[in-house]
């Protein structure tokens, strides 16, 4: 079976770097995005089995990115994990509402990292092909 | 006096009176529209539905006299200015009125139209400016918070990076390191995590001081929030070879309390008393009840360090304070932890306190409200004086679908709760809050005051609504039981409300029965 691709999208370039080479490490295979319009085009390019999308974004924050992906037939099935520094009193509900399947803060452990995605992965391929009605 | 003063509103029961105050301000041109009433309760009332831009204000009248009349109007509206007219030249009364924020106190028969003209708009000006300061206060704070949030949210984001690489090398992913090497990497990790605890203190404190700070409170075993504490500090304790004791009486009651914030104070009294007991010593976690004051639970954290000074233990719980003793000075944190405890303990209307001698150790003692079934249950289980005949507990469990739950879950269980809470009768039934620490299985209880048959064309409802709920089918798994409520022989000599205690005291027990069987058959499949 092929590895499952990750698009993780994040304008800090180094934690990206970081990030890339653990989710290889745990047999992923990684695609990245520094900003919003990018990661839109990306998921449509690469088509990844999962997100992982930073909330504050150059041109586009990840709000906008959800509100994107939620409203495109294509890639509204993919699911997204937010992974941000923002509080998550104020941010964890609006990102879930927006449609993310999880959120953790920053810094977040690596395990639950890993674990959510493993999770989110395992969901989104028992879903029916068919997205569900609002 | 311009568009400002067009309303006044005169609180004056003396038909003269009022006609002489009327007759001033015509004097004075003074375009006034003037609304009089003669009872202070009738100028409340207007003050609800409108807002005059002053009061003048008599104080004695039919329903209320001297320093009583402004010390409930200002308490009612603190907004709007008052003047007092008043037929008494008493300072200390003046004085007084002025102390409690009223603008200005007129004597009665000195009122010229020029010198209440001057007062009017005088009082109007420094109620305004009052106002703009009261508000600029309010920015200030706001503005506080916003900074704090925002310096905490750009302080995570480069300690991020730095936990990111220093795991990167830990976890051996960089390549392999050497033991010593990950010796040193363990310590950048443990100073990182210290970080981020600050970090996270910091935006607590913040919450604290501007109210923002939340509790929901659930029907939680205080003993499961001990133990989780218990599990997550062991290996700090270990390390320093501290020993690290629970002390849980038998059969502790429920307590209302909020988990997530529970057990943040747990932890932060446990860190610490781990922090300040030397090698060897002990920390020691007790909940019990105590006899004098059955309706608080009372939770201590103690250890075997050196104790706390008296001059500390008055001001340990104040932001920033720290220990100038603190044995640990170089990495003593930011001071907010014990701050933050308190906070959280008061809005759980429960008290924290610390009894300590140099030498002796110290002991953190904290209380939390037991959760009280016969307050809730009163309005179901009695009416209009008389025992209601019989009763059902009815259970609803909700499991998700998968371990962890996915995110949105806790919307999922709080719409079906919202479900239940419309398929039961008001006035007869009773949908308890959540029970248990959030995470896996959610469980509600009903009691619904009726016999087996109406409770079951009740749960139909209730299972066809519920499973109705598209987020339930696609999350989580439904599973409902009823059981008639086994009432206890009643004693005629019993006042209803004895009856009542009892009947409560029954469904407790049933509830906590039920609790503690899911609780041995956690983590076994369903059935």
């Amino acid at each position: 079976m092929a590895k499952p691709k990750i698009l993780v999208v994040d304008d800090d370039q180094d934690l990206v770097r970081a990030m890339r080479l653990r989710l290889r490490a745990n047999d992923y295979e990684v695609t990245t995005a520094p900003d919003g319009y990018s990661a839109i085009a990306s998921a449509q390019k690469e088509r990844p089995s999962l997100i992982i999308l930073d909330l504050g974004l150059p041109a586009g924050d990840g709000f906008v990115v959800l509100d994107r992906l939620q409203n495109s037939d294509v890639l509204a099935g993919i699911p997204v994990i937010v992974l941000s520094a923002r509080d998550p009193q104020s941010n964890e509900e609006r990102a879930l509402k927006a449609g993310a399947a999880a959120f953790l803060q920053k810094p977040a452990d690596n395990d639950e990292l890993m674990n959510v995605i493993r999770v989110t992965l395992g969901r989104a391929s028992e879903r029916p092909a068919t997205p569900l009605s609002p | 006096m311009d568009q400002l003063t067009t309303n006044v509103l005169l609180i004056e029961d003396n038909p003269g009176d009022a006609d002489l105050v009327r007759l001033r301000l015509v004097e004075g041109h003074l375009r006034v529209k003037v609304n009089c009433v003669s009872r202070l309760s009738d100028g409340l009332a207007f003050l609800t539905k409108e807002s005059p831009s002053l009061v003048l204000l008599d104080l004695n009248l039919p329903d209320s006299c001297g320093a009583e009349t402004f010390r409930r109007l200002m308490e009612h509206s603190p907004k709007v200015p008052v003047v007092v007219i008043s037929g008494q030249d008493d300072e200390v009364l003046a004085m007084k009125a002025v102390h409690h924020g009223v603008q200005d106190y007129l004597i009665k028969g000195d009122i010229s139209s020029k010198n209440l003209e001057r007062a009017m708009r005088y009082a109007v000006e420094r109620q305004a400016l009052l106002r703009s300061l009261e508000i600029a206060q309010e920015q200030q704070l706001e503005f506080k918070n916003q900074f704090l949030s925002h310096v905490s949210h750009e302080l995570r984001t480069p300690l991020t990076c730095i936990h990111q690489y220093v795991t990167l090398l830990l976890d051996g992913i960089a390549g392999p390191i050497a033991p010593d090497q990950a010796e040193h990497l363990k310590t950048i990790l443990k100073s990182v995590n210290q970080l981020h605890a600050m970090i996270r203190d910091l935006l607590q404190s913040t919450r604290a001081d501007s109210g923002k700070l939340r509790i929901e409170p659930r029907c939680i075993a205080i003993g499961d929030l001990v133990q989780q504490a218990t599990a997550m500090l062991r290996p700090t304790a270990n390390e320093k070879k501290v020993g690290l004791e629970i002390g849980l009486e038998q059969r502790l009651p429920l307590v209302q309390a909020d988990p997530d914030r529970v057990l943040e104070v747990l932890i932060n009294l446990v860190d610490n008393a781990i922090k300040f007991t030397p090698p060897d010593g002990t920390v020691t976690l007790q909940a019990s009840v105590v006899e004098a004051d059955p309706s608080s639970i009372y939770i201590s954290v103690s250890d075997t360090g050196r104790g706390i000074g008296p001059e500390a233990k008055a001001l340990i719980f104040e932001r920033l304070y720290q220990d100038p003793e603190s044995v640990d000075n170089n990495r003593s944190g930011l001071g907010l932890g014990l701050f933050i405890c308190r906070e959280i303990i008061r809005l759980h209307e429960g008290r924290i306190w610390l009894s300590s001698e140099p030498g002796q150790g110290s002991t953190f003692t904290f209380t939390l409200p037991v959760y009280s079934l016969a307050k809730l249950l009163a309005p179901v289980i009695a009416y209009q004086n008389r025992l209601r005949p019989s009763f059902v507990l009815v259970r609803i469990e909700l499991t998700p679908l998968t371990s962890p739950p996915r995110g949105n879950w806790k919307e999922v269980w709080q719409q079906c709760i919202e479900i239940v809470r419309h398929c039961v009768y008001l006035d007869k039934d009773l949908v308890l809050p959540p029970m248990g620490t959030s995470g896996t299985s959610e469980t509600f209880f009903v009691v619904a005051s009726t016999d087996l048959r109406r409770s079951g064309i009740m749960t139909t409802r209730i299972r066809e609504q519920l499973e109705r709920a598209a987020d339930l089918k696609t999350n989580g798994t439904l599973t409902m039981t009823s059981v008639p409520v086994q009432l206890p022989v009643a004693d005629i000599e019993e006042s209803l409300d004895q009856q009542v205690q009892s009947v409560a005291a029954c469904i407790a027990q049933m509830i906590q029965t039920s609790m503690e069987r899911k609780h041995l058959s956690a983590g076994k499949s369903a059935n």
